[in-house]
């Protein structure tokens, strides 16, 4: 089970080329939390994502970790990355087998002791055995979505952002990925999906919201009348 | 035509007859240009990565720059390190003119910039998802880095062939910082630029062989180890 863990996001701005594209965007995530982040597309979900992982840095805004001070991006960076993941829209794989994928990250775990056998354990997990030996960039696009969870289930990281986790799969991978989001949820890591199929992922209880406009709103709660998260988060005290 | 079929045949009566003066220069040439390529290779990958990479002010001019100095002639550099090496010069002292650390330095300057914008180049064509998984994948920063540099290993085997093609072959800059002195300075190209001035072409088609023959044997290495890399295989 994931330990017990906070992140604040205060005000989290973002221009591109003078436009801006977040404004003022305030969100908590604790563990076992499930966010669905919907928008229509160019309204900034990957960025404002991205930036929760830690990979790009935003014009303004702070972050504070377990009810710590709050600091700046540049400072929480290295956290971020330690504790979010990343899943792009379409996985990147990695030069060479499916094996050595799965072996890449696990070397890059230090709390997975056993590697091989990790690596098995995961292999059996995602249904990925006859591939092991298989070029990664050559698998499916199912079976390299399937590849991306295992290695995120080998990195086993606090929070897991997808982008578009289902988009151009087939009915039978997208049951499959969201199985096995379920169990990184029953695991305690909070899930952040972009989507624009909210719907599909009903079954994981998440909270839904919207981004518009440069704002972030919370449709879950308020379906009729749209209201900020921040709003809702300081009702709720957080 | 014949004095050309004549110096051709009697080059390789040359090479195989296991002359030590050739194969001397020979190894001269490679321990020279293999030295300086092993040291510019890792200050340019590191250069072209945070080009490509990085975002700071003042990125786009120095891309420009290694762009220009891709053309710079050799002697140029070599005239630029004499003047430094030289007895009046700032790093006089040090005493290395006319020493092959001296051709070191001038082949490693002459290899940078070609290393660092084609390296360059091949880092800007790789896949952003290559840095961004390795990070989220949780590597830091240097192992993501040589993650990415394994991703464009060929483009990278390309940039490094061809600087090694030009520093090997370069006869300005050894000319000037070497001087050409037998047994110890004197490496393939200014052996065949002084046995060409001497008239002795038996010897000069000897040593460009030896060049022809190692820029082959270096494209066919990399075209292997290409081969071994399409997902095909």
């Amino acid at each position: 089970m994931i330990d017990n863990f906070q992140f604040n996001f205060r005000n989290i701005c973002k221009q591109y080329r003078r436009q801006t594209i977040l404004l003022d965007i305030s969100l908590t995530i604790t563990n076992g939390d499930c966010f669905i982040i919907t928008g229509e597309n160019g309204a900034g979900k990957t960025t404002l994502m991205k930036i929760l992982a830690g990979i790009e840095k935003p014009d303004s805004g702070s972050i504070s970790v377990n009810a710590g001070a709050a600091t700046s991006w540049r400072r929480c960076r290295s956290r971020l990355a330690q504790s979010m993941m990343y899943l792009h829209q379409q996985p990147y794989m990695l030069t060479g087998s499916l094996r050595r994928n799965l072996e890449y990250t696990a070397k890059l775990n230090p709390a997975i002791i056993d590697k091989p056998a990790a690596v098995d354990q995961v292999l059996h997990w995602a249904r990925l055995e006859p591939f092991e030996s298989q070029q990664a960039i050559s698998l499916s696009g199912g079976q390299q979505q399937r590849v991306a969870l295992a290695r995120a289930k080998l990195r086993n990281p606090q929070v897991l952002m997808l982008d578009e986790p289902t988009a151009n799969l087939d009915t039978d991978s997208r049951d499959r990925t969201l199985s096995m989001l379920r169990t990184f949820k029953e695991n305690g890591t909070a899930v952040v999906i972009s989507t624009h199929d909210p719907s599909f992922f009903a079954d994981l209880g998440c909270r839904v919201l919207h981004l518009k406009n440069q704002v972030l709103t919370d449709k879950t709660i308020m379906p009729s009348a749209v209201a900020d998260i921040t709003s809702y988060l300081k009702l709720r005290g957080k | 035509m014949d004095v050309l079929i004549a110096s051709t045949l009697d080059a390789f009566k040359l090479l195989f007859s296991g002359d030590t003066q050739i194969w001397e220069i020979v190894a001269i040439s490679f321990r020279v240009s293999t030295l300086a390529i092993l040291l510019a290779i890792p200050p340019a990958l590191i250069i072209a990565f945070v080009l490509a990479y990085g975002n700071f002010f003042g990125r786009r001019f120095f891309i420009s720059l290694f762009s220009t100095f891709l053309s710079i002639p050799a002697v140029v550099i070599g005239l630029t390190l004499f003047i430094l090496l030289s007895r009046q010069g700032p790093m006089g002292d040090m005493g290395l003119l006319f020493t092959q650390s001296a051709m070191i330095m001038g082949q490693f300057l002459l290899s940078l910039p070609i290393l660092v914008a084609m390296a360059h180049t091949s880092f800007q064509a790789a896949d952003r998802r290559a840095w961004e998984t390795a990070r989220t994948l949780g590597a830091n920063r240097l192992y993501a880095f040589f993650t990415v540099v394994y991703e464009i290993r060929f483009g990278l085997m390309a940039a490094m062939l061809a600087a090694y093609g030009r520093i090997i072959s370069e006869v300005g800059a050894s000319m000037m910082l070497g001087g050409n002195i037998a047994h110890y300075t004197r490496n393939i190209p200014t052996a065949i630029a002084l046995e060409t001035s001497k008239g002795n072409f038996a010897e000069g088609i000897a040593l460009g062989a030896v060049l022809l023959f190692l820029a082959f044997v270096l494209n066919a290495l990399l075209h292997h180890v290409q081969g071994k890399g399409s997902i095909n295989s």
